[in-house]
């Protein structure tokens, strides 16, 4: 079995390839096996080259990294930060600071190193991400914000990243949100592409987990009418994604992961607190009202009648 | 003399000071974390239910084992608050194949970018990256999205199964991907047929075999350790077939004999994060090797008689555990009944009030979640890790296991790629 990439392509030129950090701070090392997830890694390892990664060969250990902080062209960052976390025995302050500097471009690489993330939550006041720290744009990369690029998501997707990379390598502009994170990936919502959108539409509830119908967005939880995300246009490990399975969207890719209560809908007067994004919830009612007194048939019963 | 390393190229990284005499053999090992994130104390007075999407991150390569750990404790929660709850075989299988593919991913990956990389590296060579490696994990990973919608950090299964609803395409699509792998692990993996492969660890002849498996065996000949790296022989299980061997005696383990000892962490004026894992107050092997031996597994038991529990068997009971893993994934999606529910909606959470446990054989060995929930809330959350078991630090007279492995090796480099042998993750370890 051999990866399509592995294919040899005859090159007319080889440009000189791009050099690549990857430097963890308080992780689970969850974005690193999300990023060896990806199936296409030989094209990719063909423009880039790693000076450190944590699992994959590379010209540079942690150890050997720290004695001479050399110059890159990518640092992607995994993690949460913390001024005086250490890796072989340098502060993380003094660590991703010279590392930064030294870089022409910055990824925060999953919604830790983006927004503190999970491990935030043990000690809130002294971790955070490496240019936000929640919403709050003080992180320590602050006044070098333009060379940050974030990639938010518990994890984020290789293919996210692998787009960053080729954009980075092309010498292309990368749209980015308020939260730099780029627009063609993050200007979705995790709700377009979702395999239930006609539920939504039709206001169709879902009364248990486990079964192909309904929407779960009024009852489970699912917070993909307004989360960033391309989830259901590029789908996880090509296959599929949390909606796509049965699970709510838990909005791993906004600042306020993680909220609490997740897989419930926090409701106020019977509809859902929190609205699809950018819709008033007068607009939304008068819909939602309209289209609940329908009762479709065909979206009431089972989408495959005898699954046996 | 004493030396302090760090190790690499795990999960995170790990420390180990060691005592050497004039030759540079190893007489002690302390080994120690250093990294600690608080996981327990960020579930605590959650939602019981939150614990399936926090749980996970743990580990980035185990996150899956710890996601089914807290819903089955959960789910025994349930039970102790008085509460019937059960799942479908349906739920139950699927929950058993997306498991057994967290498990073979992370082998072949501890096969490719650890075993084959370090000792490749102590030979003096360079190796490169392991793309077929990365394809093969991918894919089964890919397996595992079909049912769990992602991996890493899938939180599809809840007290009461699992969210999804799969269909023929769905299992059609696994079938297809399992084969491919299979055929990865015997072409580039042993390079032989599993049955041959049976019959070279009958035959002893697990060096013959021409494959990746083959090269790492040859390459850690050439430094002297396949018979090195033997421990206490004692071993157990906590998950399914619980059971302990010590002293070559067999009894049904006993959740109750589990302790822990923080003596040795910061909290308590000691070097490291990490909290020794103890069974009736002893150190034990956890992991494939122990599943192996507890399952009788055929061929890795005549290796254990030859070889008792050294760097040979250990490594080939992870690799043997790959072929036992893809037939019980092959077993079960073709057995797969898809009439059964996904999902039976037990009551609130916030009528539990109780006590849980939920154990899980993860890659590295037993893992464990125990929590008490208050009304629903997380009161107390406890882990136990797979690596606390096998990573623990003990005296020279009572040295851990890892550390009793790499006692007696002829230099430090040989210590830590002994060290490796057990599969080493710092985030579990510390988490």
């Amino acid at each position: 079995m051999n990866p399509p990439s592995l294919k040899i392509s005859i090159m007319p030129s080889k440009p000189a390839k791009l050099k690549v950090i990857w430097l963890q701070g308080i992780t689970c090392n969850g974005n690193t096996h999300s990023f060896l997830n990806d199936l296409s890694l030989g094209s990719l390892l063909e423009s880039v080259e790693f000076i450190h990664h944590p699992l994959l060969p590379c010209s540079k250990t942690l150890q050997e990294l720290v004695k001479k902080l050399p110059k890159s062209d990518i640092l992607i960052f995994e993690g949460a930060y913390k001024a005086d976390f250490e890796r072989a025995g340098m502060a993380m302050k003094e660590l991703l600071m010279t590392l930064a500097s030294r870089s022409k471009h910055i990824i925060a690489m999953g919604s830790c190193a983006s927004f503190g993330g999970i491990f935030k939550e043990a000690d809130s006041d002294h971790i955070s991400g490496i240019l936000f720290d929640k919403e709050k744009e003080s992180g320590p990369l602050r006044e070098i914000r333009e060379k940050v690029i974030t990639l938010s998501g518990c994890p984020a997707h290789p293919k996210w990243l692998s787009f960053v990379i080729d954009m980075i390598c092309q010498g292309k502009t990368i749209l980015v949100d308020e939260f730099r994170r780029p627009k063609e990936l993050y200007g979705y919502l995790v709700h377009n592409g979702c395999l239930r959108n006609e539920y939504f539409e039709w206001k169709v509830d879902c009364d248990t987990f486990g079964t192909k119908e309904g929407c779960l967005f009024y009852d489970q939880g699912c917070q993909g009418p307004f989360t960033h995300g391309s989830c259901n246009k590029i789908l996880w490990n090509d296959v599929s994604s949390k909606t796509r399975s049965g699970t709510p969207c838990v909005g791993c890719t906004e600042p306020s992961f993680p909220k609490r209560e997740l897989f419930t809908t926090k409701t106020y007067m019977s509809i859902p607190a929190e609205m699809p994004l950018g819709i008033p919830k007068r607009s939304y009612l008068a819909l939602a009202g309209a289209a609940k007194s329908f009762h479709i048939k065909r979206l009431e019963g089972k989408l495959i009648d005898d699954n046996a | 003399m004493i030396t302090h390393e760090l190790i690499e190229r795990i999960e995170g990284e790990a420390v180990l000071d060691f005592k050497t005499d004039k030759s540079g053999a190893v007489q002690d090992a302390e080994i120690r974390f250093l990294h600690f994130r608080g996981m327990e104390a960020i579930l605590e007075g959650r939602n019981a239910l939150d614990a399936l999407v926090i749980a996970p991150r743990v580990c980035g390569i185990c996150g899956h084992s710890h996601l089914i750990a807290a819903a089955r404790m959960i789910e025994n929660a349930y039970i102790d608050a008085g509460f019937s709850l059960s799942i479908t075989p349906k739920a139950h299988s699927i929950r058993e194949i997306t498991l057994s593919c967290e498990l073979i991913q992370n082998h072949i990956k501890w096969l490719y970018l650890v075993m084959l990389h370090e000792s490749g590296k102590l030979l003096g060579e360079e190796p490169s990256v392991a793309l077929k490696a990365l394809y093969a994990s991918s894919k089964i990973n890919q397996l595992c999205a079909l049912f769990s919608g992602q991996w890493p950090h899938s939180s599809y299964a809840l007290p009461g199964g699992v969210t999804c609803d799969p269909t023929h395409i769905e299992v059609m699509q696994a079938l297809k991907i399992l084969s491919e792998v299979e055929r990865f692990i015997e072409d580039e993996v042993l390079g032989c047929s599993a049955e041959a492969f049976g019959n070279h660890m009958s035959n002893d002849s697990l060096l013959l075999l021409e494959g990746d498996f083959g090269k790492l065996l040859r390459q850690m000949d050439r430094l002297g350790l396949l018979d090195a790296g033997k421990s206490h022989g004692r071993f157990l299980v906590l998950g399914d077939n619980a059971e302990s061997i010590a002293n070559g005696v067999r009894s049904i383990a006993d959740i109750a004999l589990v302790s822990e000892d923080s003596s040795q962490t910061f909290a308590e004026g000691g070097n490291t994060y990490a909290k020794n894992a103890l069974y009736n107050g002893d150190f034990y092997e956890s992991g494939p090797l122990a599943r192996a031996l507890v399952s009788k597994r055929e061929g890795i038991s005549v290796m254990h008689q030859r070889h008792s529990d050294s760097a040979l068997t250990r490594i080939t009971a992870r690799i043997d555990e790959i072929l036992t893993l893809t037939a019980h994934v092959r077993q079960l999606l073709t057995t797969l009944d898809l009439s059964h529910p996904s999902f039976i909606t037990p009551s609130a959470i916030e009528s539990i009030s109780g006590s849980g446990v939920g154990i899980v054989e993860a890659p590295r060995g037993s893992l464990i979640h125990r929590a008490r929930i208050e009304k629903g809330r997380i009161a107390s959350y406890s882990i136990i890790t797979p690596t606390q078991w096998n990573l623990g630090n003990g005296t020279m007279t009572n040295p851990g296991t890892a550390q009793k492995a790499m006692i007696g090796a002829e230099s430090t480099a040989k210590a830590s790629l002994l060290f490796r042998t057990f599969d080493v993750c710092s985030v579990c370890t510390t988490h």
